[in-house]
């Protein structure tokens, strides 16, 4: 095979996702053609260099950066900037000088006096600001999951996993991504944990149904028995027919089957 | 309320420690400085905080987060253009080696990457480095998965050609350094 095709094959080869086929094809070109070779070995040359640490500081200024943002964001500075330029383009203080505008000032003193007396003395109603700062927590959680659930590292995804558990009520995305997580994840542990998430959420009629699919997809003897544990413990009666037909599969792990025939016995 | 707030603290918190040192290498070696990288990471997690809700649930995460890194970086040069130039004085250390060869090739490779025009050396780190794959590089940059294999190929041929144009300079100066030691030999091919 000549360097231009091999070129084309080359990017896929240095991150491993080539098919074994292309993957020799590549190797046995490689041996013959230094150019080729030398340009895989730059590659992996690469990861000679170092990996660098941001100061211990960086933190902290998050830390303070995150405070700020908060701080700035109760007090809405930007929304007034338009009227103080306004309020100052007027002649304020002469008109203020005349009678009326003594009167008018010193009833609008009155009233801003009073809505503050009873603001600070009552009890503090549920105000906008704590809605405002939950929908945010929500909004930043949600991203927090959704990114945690798409890491390479497993231990990344259970932690994502667990995140979801802090909560009483899903959002609709992360309860798709959890879904997602139980069915296609290659880890059985992050499945498992994403089972167990979901466990609490079966008033929700797509919970059900995945947990029902899953048992048809899934290889893994301890996922198929956590997710029959899982129906008898719903008492889902619907999900019997679906445990009839998996215990008739072939090469079916003998203690799954047994599991099922047992959740059989327990639904009926 | 407080308490809800440091929620949001720790959840955002979750994200940092894990993007910090990936991004912070991002910018420290697309700049080859430290101060402004980490400028520039802080700057990425207070748009993260500002535009969460522009995360399209279902597509990949660090494809988004580097869209925010790499607005960032341009945000950055259009305020202050001439900082624009790589600063070699800011190279990364040197990781230190038994081996005198292996520290050399480090060397030469730091300049060699430095010498490359930023958009080669930046589609290099991200795959190399930041390890983001090629599908998620594609929708980064904006264009075909085809091209991103292309400009990586690319770009690899460049390096390596830098890498070995340097490695020539420097036996080069080793050889005449080399000439310049030798002790005049006294006459031995007068006749």
């Amino acid at each position: 095979m000549k360097c231009e095709q091999i070129a084309e094959l080359l990017p896929d080869y240095l991150q491993g996702s080539l098919s074994p086929d292309q993957h020799r094809t590549v190797e046995t070109h490689i041996e013959q053609c230094a150019e080729c070779s030398d340009e895989v070995a730059i590659w992996q040359k690469l990861s000679l260099l170092s990996v660098e640490q941001p100061s211990p500081m960086s933190r902290v200024r998050f830390e303070a950066m995150l405070q700020a943002y908060q701080a700035g964001r109760s007090n809405q500075p930007a929304r007034h900037s338009e009227w103080i330029k306004r309020f100052s383009s007027w002649k304020v203080f002469g008109w203020l000088r005349s009678p009326l505008g003594a009167a008018v000032w010193s009833a609008a003193l009155l009233i801003i006096g009073v809505f503050a007396g009873l603001r600070l003395a009552g009890p503090k109603p549920p105000s906008q600001d704590l809605a405002e700062v939950q929908k945010e927590l929500a909004s930043t959680k949600q991203l927090v999951v959704l990114s945690m659930l798409q890491q390479q590292s497993a231990s990344a995804r259970l932690e994502g996993v667990n995140f979801t558990t802090r909560d009483e009520q899903l959002n609709p995305q992360v309860l798709s991504a959890l879904l997602h997580t139980l069915r296609y994840d290659p880890s059985v542990d992050v499945r498992l944990a994403a089972l167990e998430a979901l466990s609490r959420h079966s008033t929700q009629p797509q919970v059900r149904s995945n947990v029902v699919n899953a048992l048809q997809e899934q290889q893994s003897p301890l996922v198929q028995v956590a997710l029959i544990d899982q129906l008898v413990e719903w008492h889902d009666r619907e999900a019997k027919p679906h445990l009839e037909q998996l215990r008739q599969s072939p090469n079916l792990n003998p203690t799954v089957r047994q599991r099922a025939d047992w959740a059989i016995s327990k639904l009926n | 309320m407080l308490q809800v707030r440091d929620g949001a603290g720790e959840m955002l918190g979750v994200l940092f420690d894990r993007y910090q040192a990936p991004l912070f290498n991002f910018y420290s070696k697309l700049t080859g400085n430290r101060t402004l990288s980490e400028d520039l990471v802080q700057e990425v997690f207070l748009r993260i905080l500002k535009y969460r809700q522009s995360y399209r649930p279902g597509t990949p995460f660090r494809a988004w987060i580097y869209q925010i890194a790499r607005n960032a970086r341009i945000d950055h040069f259009r305020k202050f253009p001439r900082e624009i130039t790589f600063e070699p004085e800011m190279l990364p250390p040197v990781v230190p080696s038994d081996s005198a060869q292996e520290k050399q090739e480090v060397e030469l490779l730091q300049r060699a990457l430095q010498q490359l025009p930023e958009e080669k050396r930046e589609i290099l780190l991200l795959c190399r480095f930041q390890e983001l794959k090629y599908e998620e590089i594609a929708s980064l940059l904006g264009c075909e998965l085809n091209t991103v294999r292309t400009r990586i190929h690319r770009a690899l041929q460049d390096l390596r050609k830098n890498f070995h144009q340097l490695a020539r300079g420097t036996m080069l100066k080793k050889a005449e350094a080399a000439a310049e030691n030798i002790p005049p030999q006294g006459g031995r091919y007068e006749v």
